[in-house]
């Protein structure tokens, strides 16, 4: 083939496929970005396909403000630039009103200043690094001010990490704990920095501390050391696929602690792969599992997608509800408006009571939901807050 | 399309090609091939986002920095490695990328896994075009220069252009020197558009997507390899509606052009080549002359064995 | 050391696919660990959707994987053979063809992790002190067997003859009389079905995701360690690599692990470019 005819062709295709199709109405227009492909394309797809159903059901009820709502959702492959650029695809060009997502923290924090640019707000749903909400100066290593446009409903990292630390001390009575740790994954260090500090503050100690990495699945000879060390918890800050792996593993090795997680654990999968080696594991959640409406969100899911229900979709759930209230708040699609609106907003979502602050833009007192796993499914044990 | 989106593509595809550019000279015209850049990269990012955001220095010095720190881990790379043959040299930089990465994941200073944040937003059109300008212009320069001619010897035929009396491994290193150096200038130019850098952004894959880049665009072609960043860049984003089929497509896009057009989009001409008309045959000619003797140069080699 | 073992087993049934077409081709084939996603997910649709016995799945997934790498090499590979491309042209050929065998999975299959139904009861084979699990013994085995075969069919076979022979020089095999394409073939074939084995016992062993490929970037090292192009250095290479990273993790830090892998490849390839069981530098130019 010629290859100029071939460049020509090329740019055709380019120009069909980036042309925008016009609409008819005049809609609510919301976005969600997110990894649809990639490592962490299983959690995304759960977010977005989550999203989809809630603006399905909305739009079926009447819509926001009497408008019907429409949904764009771009792929980000868990990569920033991608999801810089997706940001500016969705508000530049396709004018959104508001963006949920995406699902991990390093794309939030990269899209901060092009959504700062534009006024537009952005509620992460899984996002749980201090520096999506807040404005972090590497000199002096201290926090400052508040992003005036990151919003989101999770709890971050250090509280969570301290929740766990809480727990293992007051409530499991552990004194010895060991923590095993993604060395190459953000969130992963981050809970290990704050549980580390914590059960030390509280006086326990620290017996091992071992790394893998994400990919890795063979784990046999950190947890060599961690049997030697003969830790009463043993703390795996880490997603549920290397969770399951380690526990089978740390089990036919004989370890006997209590397995101890975070909100990276649940999912269907874990008793998939490992339900016999998690019987009796405990994990910080991010929602009380003897909700009713709980059941009822994961069959209706579950029956339309025929994908499990994990974690990630519960929380683009809330973050849906949280961004609808705001909008009718703010009784307007006016970006800024929304923005303002949802600091001022008090949602009940699934996850608990949602009510974002002005300082920080977290969600104000929002306690973990310490859950066990026991037989088929989860345990509730109780809510799990700093104060206590 | 909005201007605002496409500025932003635009953008990525200046700091891109920054990095490709160099990867251009180190493939394309030194014949060397290249799995690491992500990793000198990565010490250019660090670098200069060290440089502004704990330092507190200004963007352009930081950026500098971040080149030259990267040009002296290359020249430390070189004289190790340069040694090596072909497939050999490759793997060694593929080694060094990767081990770039655990170290930066490790190093508690730059923040390990959890990154560096709070890096100024410097990185705007005017200055990927003005680093991207600047970086064209310069590498042209070399290429034509007498400098250059003798890195492209090495390509064609290294045994021979060592019997002609070139320093080959002298003019290797060279090569791979400037190509840090871009790469570390691109990789500045990033951390100060994201204004944040986690070790999880300089991925093999990234050094893979830039060679990718690099054969796409064609060896030995500073304009193909221009082209090349715009198209690759802006396929991805026009692909966007299509959600996880489109790095589906995207693959499928990279065997195609390979299997159809092995030379690449430009085939080892530049864009003056095309326009200069009454010497175009001439030129046209001589660059599949060029292309002719590299593939004879791997048969022959084939026949040797 | 067993779990060095087992792992390094793994590695080696991967690291032969790299190290037979390296040999004859001259390229690192990067779209290998496509091809091992590909058999872990025909392992884990035969056993659960539908149903098969174990050894039934595990000779369809090696089939089914056979049959890709091959599929990979006339529809991507012949055309740029045909017209004598360099290899770089070959890497970034096989980058693509991974690209796409990933993402194509991710968009069709979905990206859930998969967990194989269990087969082996996980009731620890004890030999006196040592404990064995019976994943682990059927790991090495399926390793040890598959590739003595291999060893066997390279050595003493017509096919094997015309293998050994062409990778020291295609054309002059062909002079000889050697049909090449079929000789190729034949190589992506065998590679294929070991890294559609290793695929299936990974799977078992761990779990099944798209990205699974990601491992033989491991297993490429252990080949390079060994020496490209040699298949026992490909099988020693691996084995030192899975005993090299269980002994660092456990006795050194665990957070180094693979800087330290890489570290020796990079030494070694400094001071034995050509591996531990290479030929010689000339050839490699």
């Amino acid at each position: 083939m010629n290859w100029r005819r071939l460049l020509g062709l090329l740019c055709a295709v380019m120009l069909l496929l980036s042309a925008v199709p016009v609409m008819a109405e005049d809609p609510i227009r919301i976005g969600w970005i997110g990894s649809l492909t990639g490592d962490s394309a299983v959690f995304g797809v759960n977010e977005s396909s989550m999203i989809k159903m809630l603006v399905e059901e909305t739009n079926a009820a009447g819509g926001i403000l009497g408008r019907q709502v429409e949904l764009f959702t771009y792929d980000t492959k868990g990569d920033a630039n991608e999801a810089i650029n997706a940001t500016r695809r969705i508000i530049a060009q396709d004018k959104v009103c508001a963006i949920l997502g995406p699902n991990a923290s390093g794309q939030c924090i990269a899209i901060a200043s092009v959504l700062e640019q534009m006024k537009v707000a952005d509620i992460s749903t899984v996002a749980t690094n201090p520096k999506v909400t807040l404005n972090y100066d590497e000199a002096t290593g201290e926090f400052t001010t508040v992003k005036p446009y990151n919003f989101r409903i999770c709890f971050t990292d250090p509280y969570q990490g301290a929740i766990a630390a809480g727990f293992a001390f007051d409530e499991l009575k552990a004194t010895k704990a060991a923590i095993f740790y993604d060395v190459s994954d953000d969130y992963s260090s981050g809970l290990t920095q704050f549980f580390e500090q914590v059960f030390a503050d509280k006086g326990g100690e620290i017996v091992a501390k071992e790394a893998f990495k994400s990919e890795d699945v063979e784990f046999k000879a950190q947890l060599t050391n961690i049997l030697a060390a003969n830790p009463d918890v043993l703390f795996l800050p880490c997603y549920y696929k290397q969770a399951a792996l380690i526990a089978k593993q740390a089990r036919e090795l004989g370890i006997t602690a209590v397995l101890l997680g975070g909100d990276g654990w649940p999912s269907d999968q874990l008793f998939v792969m490992a339900k016999e080696a998690l019987q009796g594991a405990y994990f910080v959640n991010h929602l009380d599992v003897n909700d009713p409406a709980f059941a009822e969100l994961k069959t209706k899911f579950e029956t339309k997608y025929n994908i499990p229900l994990d974690l990630n979709g519960f929380m683009a759930h809330d973050a849906y509800l949280t961004l609808v209230a705001a909008i009718e708040k703010a009784g307007t699609d006016d970006s800024q408006a929304i923005a303002d609106a949802l600091t001022e907003i008090t949602v009940q979502g699934l996850t608990g009571t949602i009510k974002l602050s002005k300082d920080d833009h977290n969600p104000i007192g929002k306690e973990g939901s310490i859950t066990k796993i026991a037989g088929d499914g989860y345990e509730f044990v109780m809510k799990y807050g700093l104060g206590q | 399309m909005s201007w605002y989106y496409i500025e932003g593509i635009l953008i990525q595809c200046g700091y891109v090609l920054m990095v490709v550019l160099g990867l251009s000279l180190l493939t394309g015209f030194a014949g060397l091939f290249s799995f690491g850049h992500a990793g000198f990269m990565a010490i250019g990012a660090y670098m200069a986002a060290i440089g502004t955001a704990k330092w507190g220095l200004p963007f352009f010095p930081a950026l500098l920095m971040g080149g030259a720190a990267a040009g002296v881990v290359g020249a430390g790379l070189g004289s190790m490695t340069l040694n090596l043959k072909g497939d050999y040299f490759c793997i060694a930089t593929l080694g060094f990328g990767e081990a770039v990465r655990l170290i930066l994941e490790n190093w508690e200073y730059v923040g390990g896994a959890r990154g560096v944040s709070g890096i100024p937003w410097e990185t705007n059109l005017n200055s990927v075009l003005i680093a991207c300008v600047v970086g064209t212009l310069a590498l042209m320069a070399l290429i034509r220069s007498r400098h250059g001619r003798n890195i492209i010897a090495i390509r064609e035929d290294e045994l021979a252009a060592q019997m002609s009396g070139i320093n080959t491994f002298r003019y290797k290193m060279i090569a791979l020197i400037i190509s840090a150096v871009y790469a570390g200038i691109g990789g500045g130019l990033l951390a100060h558009y994201m204004t944040y850098i986690q070790p999880k952004m300089f991925q093999m894959v990234k050094s893979t997507e830039y060679t990718i880049i690099v054969i796409f665009g064609g060896m030995g072609s500073v304009t193909g390899s221009i082209i090349g960043t715009l198209i690759l860049t802006f396929l991805p984003e026009m692909l966007r509606s299509l959600d996880n089929w489109r790095l589906v497509i995207y693959g499928l896009a990279v065997i195609f052009i390979m299997v159809i057009r092995p030379r690449g989009l430009m085939g080892g001409m530049e864009l003056s080549d095309i326009f200069r008309l009454p010497a175009r045959r001439r030129a046209a000619r001589m660059a599949a002359e060029r292309i002719k003797s590299m593939e004879d140069a791997g048969a022959g080699k084939e026949a040797q064995r | 050391m067993i779990n060095g073992l087992s792992l390094g087993s793994v590695y080696a049934l991967m690291a032969v696919g790299y190290s037979l077409v390296y040999s004859i081709m001259n390229f690192s084939n990067f779209a290998h660990g496509g091809v091992i996603m590909v058999g872990a997910y025909i392992g884990y649709f035969a056993m659960t959707a539908a149903n098969l016995p174990f050894w039934l799945a595990f000779v369809l997934c090696g089939v089914g994987a056979g049959l890709l790498a091959v599929l990979l090499e006339l529809l991507v590979y012949t055309p740029l053979r045909n017209r004598n491309a360099p290899f770089l042209y070959y890497i970034i050929s096989a980058m693509g063809a991974s690209i796409f065998l990933e993402n194509f999975v991710i968009a069709t299959i979905g990206p859930t992790y998969r967990t194989y139904p269990q087969v082996f009861s996980t009731e620890p084979f004890r030999l006196g002190a040592l404990s064995l699990s019976r994943i682990d013994l059927m790991i090495i085995a399926v390793a040890a067997v598959g590739l003595v075969a291999l060893v066997i069919i390279i050595d003493k076979t017509k096919i094997g003859l015309g293998i050994r022979a062409s990778s020291f020089s295609i054309k002059a095999s062909q002079l000889m009389g050697v049909n090449v394409n079929v000789t190729i073939f034949i190589v992506f074939l065998l590679g294929g079905i070991l890294a559609g084995f290793a695929g299936m016992l990974f799977g078992m062993k761990y779990t099944v995701y798209p990205t699974i490929g990601a491992i033989t970037t491991k297993s490429f090292v252990a080949a390079v360690f060994g020496g490209l192009g040699s298949l026992p250095g490909a099988i020693i290479g691996s084995v030192l690599l899975g005993v090299i990273e269980v002994l660092v993790s456990g006795y050194l830090s665990s957070n180094f692990r693979d800087l330290i892998a890489f570290v020796i490849l990079i030494g070694i390839l400094i001071v034995k470019p050509t591996g531990l069981m290479g030929k010689t530098s000339e050839d490699k130019a």
